[in-house]
């Protein structure tokens, strides 16, 4: 492929001092390359790597992009190492993920979003060993203990362990997972998955510590004594009560989430034959359809529609069809208790929609006088839970509505200055998702590592910060830069009106092959399938590609002014001859996924002439 | 996955038979044309010019931007000039060397006409392109009878847009039975060249129109070019289709299909045209797209 | 080989002579049978050339400029209106400096309608950088055509042929037809400086500045100033081949005139006449044959008129508002002479009207009878 460096160069000047050097007809001697139109230019095209929106929207910033490339050209093994340099467990995610990129997804209002979740599963589960993880650095010294082996602590784990922290994690079950292993249906979430990140963090040298209760086992003082920085991840286990009459005598009774503690111990309650589980939100969900599995017929309680139900509404679907039933607009009233405190019957009342509260959602309000019963054997409450916080009882920060955190994200003892302390996971107050926790544990290794290297984290956290969605980029604290290396600003999220639209064709997006509901609604197995590899491929090739460039030739080909050539040595494969390009906006026009960006023509543009990482 | 266009790569990355330094404004659709057909046609070409923007974009004595041979002509004279041309390469043995003219609406539709009509009914073995801005352009946006109703230019001002619909040239064309007509579009760069690749092998009068939107004229953003092309054939306000020997083809099914007011709303020229005539055009669209759906044999008459 | 024919057919003789390549044409009267003999024998393959067989005057000047761009010998024909269709593209071959030969039976203008001789068309183009050259007879206009491609070809300027309708057109006169290979040595095969050319593109006729056109235009104007020189050496050579003798002008019996005639086309036999009669009363009367009226052989007239006293000047043509056109060039191109002629300028003919040596004798004997040359023009005939 020829490469011109300076086009210019070849233009070809002919000389005419008098009359006698004219041809004797009109007739060309040499070509335009003398006149640089690019003067003309006011504004210049300026190839830019953006924020995809799915990226913007995941609290843990995944580079779903990146791996969705690597995807695309087969190199399932390097997505998946791509993918967990953000996110570090993908078969967890790819799995119980809330979903937020796919919400986000540019590609929604033009067919259907992407199946982000569906592909990151895919490559968690990658269909051959990935090999060990790659650029594991030596141990600087410094120590970590994480307590709580949730996906917050995990994620702190895992991110301290890459920057060098010899981590221990502290888990009081004998199992290790938290919330994982105990609070999401295996249906959901097989035990394997959770038990084979255990095994990969292991790998990495992490240590674990199960069956290990801070404050009955080792007394804090000793892990604060003993590690350099302390992480809490404990959760948020105590469910709260309903506070209705009859509650507090009624034998038959638990948390929704006690119930899944108790089946995933391998310890299931008996239930009865009419189970009521009341809230909205996937414990709730979870609770019912594990209550259905057991037997039970079940009936949902929620006191708002259906549209204000923070569970998946895929997963609301998925017990409808099951045949748990929901009673929307309703809320436990009281427990008519037997004489020995079993349930005679619940007493609900119906309730209406008032103005949007805070979060938005329409605040419910009793409709006066309107009251029904429901017969129940069992009521399971899953109307959220609270952190406990008594392990840390001691520390002067500890406080029982919650962990004081200066800047949210840490903890610094007053009176204990051995250890850095940070905190993360539903014990802080975030949205309760894998996600969010995973975010959570993330954000703390950085801030530790910042605290160990003496930098100042809040300038640091500013500048790894991801569009304006608040999540890190690991990859770009570590100097790591993210497949292609090229010019990428980290702040700017593409939109859907920077997508062109035209260029894509409508595609039916492949769908997790899901067992039919009678065959799911008797077992635990997992009731969803893993994409083959012809489906993660399939899928995959609908991704925009948001704000990074695909080498299209969109901007080659439609340039008027011939001005853009094929760089394969250059970062984005593309040079603007600027000697020329008039800034006409047509490249950035047609860009399909707004991959360039006009600036103002005084505005410096470095020169990037580093060479494309072949990784 | 993106819908890539489907070109050969030599094709994109060495195509410098249009070189930059050329004279034409921000934007410009008709060196997105140019350098688009030149690729379809490649090497063995020779342009006949008729006075038209490319007359000055293609360079100022003594230079030329384009790789080819080019003859610059008087502006009523393209087609006929081209004639003469193609029979002095007969003559000279140089059969298969293409002869291209190369003319704007002004020197299509209005005064280029009649020798292109000759030429067209002598079947003259060129390949006449007209590349259509929708008004005179070079002379600084009078109206044509390419300029469609409702369109503001120089001589069509503000409050007195032109009323008359567009020549339908296409329908002329075909009445001389040559054996290749067909319409094209920059938004759609894989069909324009695949159309200037394959008339090369076509003997006789071939003749292309294509759309070159003109950002001063249409009074539009020069970023917009190629999507106001773009929004001209998915609203079928400019099909793209071929007839070759006879035969109706459409190029482009629109998919999704826009109002033609969608096309219309994105131009400064149409600002003053009356809803009523919008309306008028939506439906004469609609119906001259049902006239080629039935030519093409997609739906019955 | 001498045969009897009319002048459009010397035209069709001599463009099968020049081996022409490319003809294209509109047929317009009188000027049809040149368009109709040529059809024939391309049809015939008597002449391997293709007829481009336009549906305008304009498109066939213009079919020729393509032809001529291309590299190859170029030939058209036409007639008044035809002509004055052209015009635009007259101007361009000759800028463009194409070696194209046009044949223009010189016929009246309208309105109203008028298909005979007049030279209004042909002068109404002398500005167009074409040569123009008057024949007077059948021979001259098959011989001007071959004369017209060597001279095109040498000097890359455009010639433009003109004789009289129906005068010469369609009246049959006896014509030695030269053999083809005399005239394939005395014409070789075209061999264009400048062409279109894919494997060596330029572009022809771009669009040029103030910085150049003027320059452009002086070099077209040093190229036609070198023809006056060139087109008498050319004649000098086709007299060696042919035997027949031509020049940018021809004089009759002007040594000793007093008076001279000077005439164009079919108007020079009759004045030949008048000569004859004229100086058989004593009267030393002489005649110029205006040949070559662009580029204007200045030096030539002023040699051939400088020692006359009286001048007569008949054109068949009319300029409104100033007279004939060959009058006043001639006036100014004998203006600088220290002793200058007088010079009586005589309109006559318009229109295919007859002029009988009988006119011309009395326009003569009227040049001799009056001191002073009159401010204008004497309209000879016109009706009282």
């Amino acid at each position: 492929m020829k490469v011109v460096e300076k086009r210019s160069g070849q233009a070809k000047p002919y000389a005419i001092h008098t009359w006698r050097d004219f041809p004797p007809l009109n007739i060309s001697r040499g070509n335009m390359l003398h006149n640089l139109t690019g003067s003309w230019r006011y504004i210049k095209p300026l190839y830019e790597d953006k924020v995809p929106a799915c990226q913007n929207a995941c609290p843990a910033g995944n580079d779903i992009e990146g791996w969705i490339r690597l995807l695309q050209q087969g190199e399932i093994a390097q997505a998946y190492w791509h993918l967990k340099r953000e996110e570090p467990f993908p078969a967890v995610l790819g799995r119980v993920c809330f979903r937020f990129c796919e919400a986000a997804c540019n590609r929604a209002p033009f067919d259907h979003r992407l199946g982000i979740r569906s592909l990151e599963r895919f490559v968690g589960d990658r269909p051959a060993p990935a090999g060990d993880i790659p650029d594991l650095p030596p141990l600087h010294g410094k120590t970590l203990a994480v307590v709580g082996s949730g996906p917050a602590g995990m994620s702190a784990a895992y991110f301290a362990r890459l920057l060098g922290f010899a981590v221990t994690i502290f888990e009081k079950e004998p199992v290790m997972g938290g919330l994982l292993r105990l609070g999401i249906p295996a249906y959901r979430l097989p035990r394997a998955v959770v038990a084979a990140e255990f095994a990969a963090l292991e790998k990495m040298g992490i240590a674990l510590r199960p069956e290990t209760e801070i404050g009955v086992d080792i007394p804090l003082e000793a892990l604060v004594r003993d590690f350099d920085y302390l992480f809490l991840a404990s959760g948020s286990h105590a469910s709260l009560k309903l506070r209705i009459e009859g509650e507090a005598h009624c034998r038959r009774i638990m948390s929704g989430l006690e119930l899944l503690r108790r089946f995933a111990a391998d310890e299931p309650p008996r239930l009865g034959k009419r189970v009521v589980v009341i809230g909205g939100g996937n414990t709730a969900v979870d609770a019912a359809r594990t209550a259905l599995r057991l037997g039970s017929e079940v009936m949902v309680v929620y006191r708002r529609s259906a549209s204000e139900m923070p569970a998946h509404a895929e997963e609301v679907a998925q017990a409808q069809e099951e045949g748990v039933r929901f009673r929307f607009l309703a809320a436990p009233d009281r427990i008519e208790l037997a004489d020995d405190g079993s349930i005679r019957q619940l007493v609900c009342c119906e309730m209406q929609l008032g103005a949007p509260d805070a979060g938005g959602r329409r605040r419910p309000h009793r409709k006066p006088g309107a009251v029904f019963t429901v017969a129940a054997d069992s009521i399971l409450t899953a109307i959220g839970e609270a952190p406990r916080f008594d392990y840390l009882a001691g520390i002067a920060a500890a406080e029982k509505e919650g962990v004081p955190t200066d800047d949210g994200l840490r903890v610094v003892l007053q009176r204990c200055r051995e250890a850095a302390i940070y905190a993360g996971g539903d014990i802080i107050d975030i949205p309760r998702t894998v996600v969010h926790a995973v975010a959570a544990g993330k954000r703390a290794a950085i801030a530790m590592d910042c605290r160990r290297r003496k930098e100042d984290v809040m300038r640091v956290l500013a500048d790894i910060a991801i569009g304006t969605g608040g999540a890190l980029s690991f990859a770009r604290y570590t100097g790591r830069q993210p497949v292609p290396p090229v010019r990428r600003n980290l702040h700017k999220v593409v939109t859907k009106e920077q997508i062109v639209y035209d260029y894509f064709q409508k595609t039916p997006p492949v769908i997790e092959e899901i067992r039919a509901p009678a065959d799911r609604m008797t077992s635990f197995t997992e009731d969803r399938r893993t994409f083959t590899v012809n489906q993660a491929e399939a899928e995959a090739q609908r991704c925009l590609h948001c704000g990074r460039c695909t080498e299209c030739d969109n901007c080659l080909i439609f340039c008027p002014d011939m001005s853009v050539l094929k760089r394969p040595d250059r970062d984005f494969g593309y040079q603007v001859d600027f000697d020329y390009c008039k800034g006409c906006g047509i490249c950035f026009a047609e860009c399909p996924r707004g991959a360039i960006t006009m600036v103002d023509e005084d505005q410096p543009i470095e020169a990037s002439t580093a060479r494309r990482e072949t990784e | 996955m993106q819908k890539r266009f489907d070109l050969p790569r030599e094709m994109v990355t060495e195509a410098d038979l249009l070189q930059p330094g050329i004279l034409s404004c921000q934007g410009c659709g008709g060196a997105i044309a140019m350098k688009l057909a030149l690729m379809g046609l490649g090497r063995r070409t020779v342009i006949v010019l008729p006075a038209c923007c490319m007359s000055i974009i293609a360079g100022v004595w003594p230079n030329t931007a384009v790789g080819v041979p080019v003859l610059h002509v008087p502006f009523a004279s393209g087609a006929v000039a081209a004639s003469g041309v193609r029979a002095g390469l007969d003559v000279r043995g140089e059969k298969d060397v293409g002869v291209m003219a190369w003319a704007g609406d002004g020197g299509t539709y209005d005064i280029g006409l009649q020798s292109l009509s000759g030429a067209a009914e002598r079947n003259e073995n060129i390949l006449y392109v007209c590349y259509d801005n929708e008004a005179y352009m070079n002379t600084g946006v009078q109206r044509s009878s390419a300029t469609p109703p409702g369109a503001w230019t120089t001589t069509t001002p503000k409050g007195a847009p032109k009323t008359e619909p567009k020549k339908d040239l296409e329908k002329i064309m075909l009445a001389h039975h040559i054996p290749y007509l067909a319409t094209a579009s920059i938004a759609y760069p894989d069909d324009l060249v695949a159309k200037f690749r394959k008339v090369r092998g076509i003997q006789g009068t071939r003749f292309i129109h294509l759309l070159a939107p003109c950002p001063p004229g249409w009074q539009i953003d020069p970023s917009q070019s190629v999507r106001i092309s773009r929004r001209a054939v998915q609203s079928n306000v400019f099909p793209l289709y071929e007839v070759e020997k006879g035969r109706w083809r459409i190029n482009v099914i629109p998919e999704p299909r826009i109002p033609v007011i969608e096309y219309l709303e994105s131009q400064g020229r149409f600002r003053q045209m009356p809803k009523a005539m919008a309306d008028d055009m939506q439906a004469d669209v609609d119906r001259r797209w049902e006239e080629l759906l039935v030519a093409a044999g997609v739906k019955k008459a | 080989m001498k045969q009897v024919i009319k002048g459009n057919h010397a035209v069709s003789h001599a463009v099968k002579l020049s081996r022409v390549k490319v003809i294209s044409a509109y047929p317009i009267t009188p000027q049809t049978t040149i368009v109709e003999a040529l059809s024939e024998m391309c049809a015939s393959g008597e002449l391997d050339a293709r007829f481009i067989k336009v549906e305008s005057e304009h498109s066939a000047m213009a079919a020729v400029v393509g032809s001529a761009s291309a590299g190859v010998r170029s030939f058209t024909a036409t007639s008044s209106h035809g002509l004055l269709l052209m015009h635009e593209v007259l101007h361009w071959a000759a800028g463009a400096r194409l070696p194209i030969v046009l044949t223009n039976v010189n016929r009246a203008v309208g309105p109203g309608w008028n298909i005979w001789a007049d030279q209004t068309d042909s002068l109404s183009q002398r500005d167009t950088g074409w040569i123009q050259i008057y024949a007077e007879s059948n021979q001259e206009v098959l011989d001007n055509v071959i004369l017209a491609y060597r001279l095109a070809e040498s000097v890359l300027l455009p010639v433009m042929l003109t004789y009289d309708a129906f005068y010469l057109s369609h009246t049959s006169e006896i014509v030695d037809i030269p053999d083809d290979r005399q005239v394939d040595a005395f014409l070789p095969e075209f061999r264009p400086p400048y062409r279109l050319d894919i494997d060596d593109p330029h572009m022809f006729g771009g669009m040029i500045g103030p910085d150049y056109y003027y320059e452009e235009r002086y070099v077209m104007h040093r190229d036609a100033l070198k023809v006056a020189e060139l087109y008498p050496e050319i004649c000098r050579e086709f007299s060696g081949a042919f035997g027949r003798e031509y020049d940018v002008l021809e004089t009759y019996r002007t040594e000793d005139a007093a008076l001279i005639i000077v005439a164009a086309g079919t108007i020079t036999s009759v004045s030949r006449i008048a000569v004859d009669r004229l100086r058989s009363q004593a009267k030393t009367v002489g005649l110029m044959k205006l040949r070559m009226f662009r580029p204007v052989p200045v030096e030539r007239w002023r040699h051939a008129l400088g020692r006359a006293a009286k001048i007569v000047v008949i054109d068949r043509n009319l300029t409104a508002g100033l007279g004939g056109v060959f009058a006043a060039e001639i006036q100014a191109a004998l203006y600088p002479l220290a002793k200058r002629p007088q010079i009586f300028p005589v309109v006559a003919g318009l229109g295919g009207r007859d002029v009988t040596p009988e006119d011309v004798c009395g326009m003569v004997e009227r040049a001799l009878s009056e001191e002073q040359a009159a401010a204008g023009p004497l309209f000879w005939g016109l009706k009282q």
